[in-house]
């Protein structure tokens, strides 16, 4: 077909011009299609899932449960744009559920050694706790990056090697065993509290994806960024600061992989080494439902939490429904395979 | 050589770090390594060097050897299965629902329920291996994405089967035959282990299906290009791998006497560890038999070692997890250098 019309083309101006006004009128089905492709089918499928859920189960639309879904999903999207940035550079780290594990043991750790010295001083030792938490938690991160663009080791060993290195501190400081006893202002105020009627989580998760946003799109370190997933040979020949960018991404990936387990913890009320065991799968399956690529160089925040709330309507849906929790890992693996699928017939169709 | 003579000495520093270097780079350090570990274990702890330890060594080698044997055929392909640990998990709880069922009060069918579950066991790990397979070779999707959510879908499925709890009641006959008995004086897991690296080897050097993995992954296009059916014989690395791993789960429960929903635990790190240790590249196309018996007999003795010393087993994870990254790493610099 292509090289039957590839001549008509080629004759003068006014036929071409005749042929695409023409291809525009005949085709609009053909050209919500492309839109359609161009933007990916998520956003309609969220609101499908949206509308399909709340008839089947009038409690999906109470504003209780709206609220639930939108703060696990804030969780989610934390997570999953650290995940983002990662793939995008062109890398990959399977260690974060095991980073927030590992923060969420370290804060509950010191908060409740701390609390019990000296438990006036409330503030301080939640912002101690909180700090050493995240601390730990970016370690692993830098530990990665280093590992990753300095000794160019494969990133997919690496996070594995870290994800057990990390778990393994985590049990072995805590056999295993949630800690207790941080001070209730901790939980109160950051797992449970509202502002203006919604969860704080919410707000902290806004503030988080438009930090992002606007670091990858309007800043030197996210063009490089993109540059180095795309072709990491030429943006080293173009100078871009190959190590540099690489250690930075892995450090902010398990930062806020860091802040969620903090997030977590404050919800939870303990430290929990086994804190949110299938949240690695869930962030990876939340970024590639949201379009990013394995292969690197692609990738929006906006759809990745677009992808993340997916996830997270899905498995409150099937909550409502009663859907069993052990059937529901089936379910998003599945899912996983069907959007990454999808990703693939949607490109071979772009490209014909 | 005598006009070098009287260089001889300034110069034998770097040659003998060459000739050391050059022997690394052609067989790996692992027999080395493998060796100092087993004297140094033995020095810190003489009940290590008895001969019931050495065979005990060779007889839990035996598992994860044949499961790197299994990976090696996926990563040289360039792909890996993450779904190892609970494809396991699956395939235990399957099968000894299988066999407790099928046994109920008839005790006088045993052998045949055995021989039943078993070839259920095989079929399921092929079935999954074929889901696997299409995925990634026929619909183009990364095996990363694949397997992460077979991983998801095997632990769903044997948690639901299960319901959490264990499945006992496996007959006695089962330990027997597949843990306990000798076959012509070799432990029941070492002889199938043997069985299994001698059947790989075969397969890899003396047939198209085991040359054309090799093409495959040392050029993806040339197999293509070749004419060899590089999709259908890509897919099906997976369901050999899947078929291997359903072994294993069959040698598990013999040994456990139980189908368990946890079976598989950190087995899919160690496989894949195991396997890149003992020098089977990543990056596809590079492996042997033998590296997979070497990496098995590491992660092995390392665990046993550290058991015998009294290592916590979470400070274990923490050193495999070293470990890994730093094998990974030395290959990476070995075919850095090999390129040179």
């Amino acid at each position: 077909m292509g090289n039957r019309t590839a001549p008509v083309r080629s004759l003068e101006a006014g036929t071409v011009e005749r042929e695409m006004n023409r291809a525009l009128i005949s085709s609009a089905p053909r050209r919500a299609a492309e839109i359609l492709l161009s933007q990916g089918v998520l956003p309609i499928l969220l609101v499908g899932l949206f509308v399909a859920f709340g008839l089947y189960e009038e409690r999906f639309w109470k504003a209780a449960n709206l609220f639930n879904v939108l703060r696990n999903a804030s969780y989610l999207m934390i997570i999953s744009a650290g995940q983002m940035m990662v793939l995008i550079i062109g890398g990959f780290d399977l260690s974060v559920g095991a980073v927030a594990a590992l923060t969420s043991v370290t804060a509950a750790m010191t908060m409740a050694g701390l609390y019990a010295s000296m438990p006036e001083a409330i503030a301080v030792v939640t912002l101690i706790g909180v700090l050493a938490g995240l601390a730990a938690g970016t370690a692993i991160g830098v530990l990665n990056g280093v590992t990753v663009a300095v000794l160019r080791v494969n990133p997919f060993m690496v996070t594995l090697g870290a994800m057990s290195i990390a778990y393994g501190i985590a049990f072995y400081t805590t056999t295993g065993v949630p800690v207790y006893g941080m001070p209730e202002e901790f939980t109160r105020g950051f797992g449970r509290a509202r502002w203006i009627g919604l969860p704080v989580t919410i707000f902290l998760t806004v503030g988080i994806l438009v930090a992002i946003w606007w670091l990858l799109n309007w800043t030197k370190y996210g063009r490089y960024v993109y540059a180095i997933g795309s072709n990491q040979h030429a943006a080293r020949v173009s100078g871009v600061p190959l190590v540099r960018c690489i250690i930075a991404t892995y450090t902010a990936c398990a930062f806020l992989a860091a802040v969620t387990g903090i997030l977590l913890t404050a919800r939870v009320g303990s430290g929990e080494a086994n804190l949110a065991r299938t949240i690695t799968l869930e962030c990876i399956a939340a970024a590639l439902i949201g379009g990013v690529s394995l292969r690197g160089g692609v990738g929006k925040v906006q759809l990745v939490a677009l992808g993340a709330l997916f996830l997270s309507m899905v498995t409150n849906g099937m909550n409502l429904v009663r859907i069993d929790s052990k059937l529901q890992t089936i379910v998003i693996g599945v899912v996983l395979i069907l959007a990454v699928g999808l990703d693939r017939l949607k490109l071979s169709a772009a490209r014909t | 050589m005598t006009a070098n003579a009287d260089h001889a000495p300034a110069a034998r520093g770097p040659q003998a770090r060459r000739i050391l270097l050059g022997l690394w780079i052609g067989y790996g350090l692992l027999p080395t390594v493998l060796v100092l570990m087993y004297v140094g274990f033995g020095l810190v702890e003489p009940r290590f060097h008895t001969v019931e330890n050495a065979v005990n060594i060779l007889r839990q080698a035996s598992y994860i050897t044949i499961l790197a044997t299994a990976q090696m055929f996926v990563l040289l392909t360039r792909g890996f299965d993450l779904s190892v640990s609970t494809v396991i998990s699956m395939i235990s709880i399957a099968t000894a629902l299988i066999m407790t069922s099928m046994i109920g009060e008839d005790q006088s069918s045993i052998a045949l329920a055995i021989a039943v579950s078993i070839l259920f066991a095989l079929a399921i790990g092929a079935a999954t291996g074929a889901v696997n397979g299409v995925c990634v070779s026929f619909l183009g999707v990364n095996p990363f994405v694949v397997t992460l959510g077979m991983e998801g879908i095997a632990l769903g499925f044997a948690t639901t089967l299960s319901d959490g709890f264990p499945v006992s009641g496996l007959p006695g006959a089962l330990n027997m035959a597949f843990d306990r008995s000798l076959w012509l004086g070799v432990p029941a897991p070492l002889a199938v282990c043997l069985i299994v690296l001698a059947a790989t080897y075969f397969v890899l050097n003396h047939t198209v299906f085991g040359r054309t993995l090799y093409l495959i992954g040392g050029n993806p296009r040339a197999a293509f290009v070749a004419g060899r059916a590089s999709r259908f014989h890509n897919a099906l690395a997976y369901v050999v791998c899947s078929t291997i791993v359903a072994i294993v789960t069959v040698l598990l429960i013999a040994r456990t006497g139980s189908g368990e929903p946890n079976l598989g635990g950190g087995l899919m790190l160690e496989s894949i560890a195991a396997a890149v240790i003992g020098g089977v590249s990543l990056r596809g196309g590079e492996g042997r038999v033998i590296h997979c018996v070497f990496g098995g007999l590491f992660v092995t003795i390392l665990s046993i070692g550290m058991n015998l010393v009294r290592v916590d087993s979470y400070i274990q994870q923490i050193i495999l997890g070293v470990v890994v990254v730093a094998a990974v790493y030395l290959d990476q610099f070995r075919n850095r250098k090999l390129r040179q």
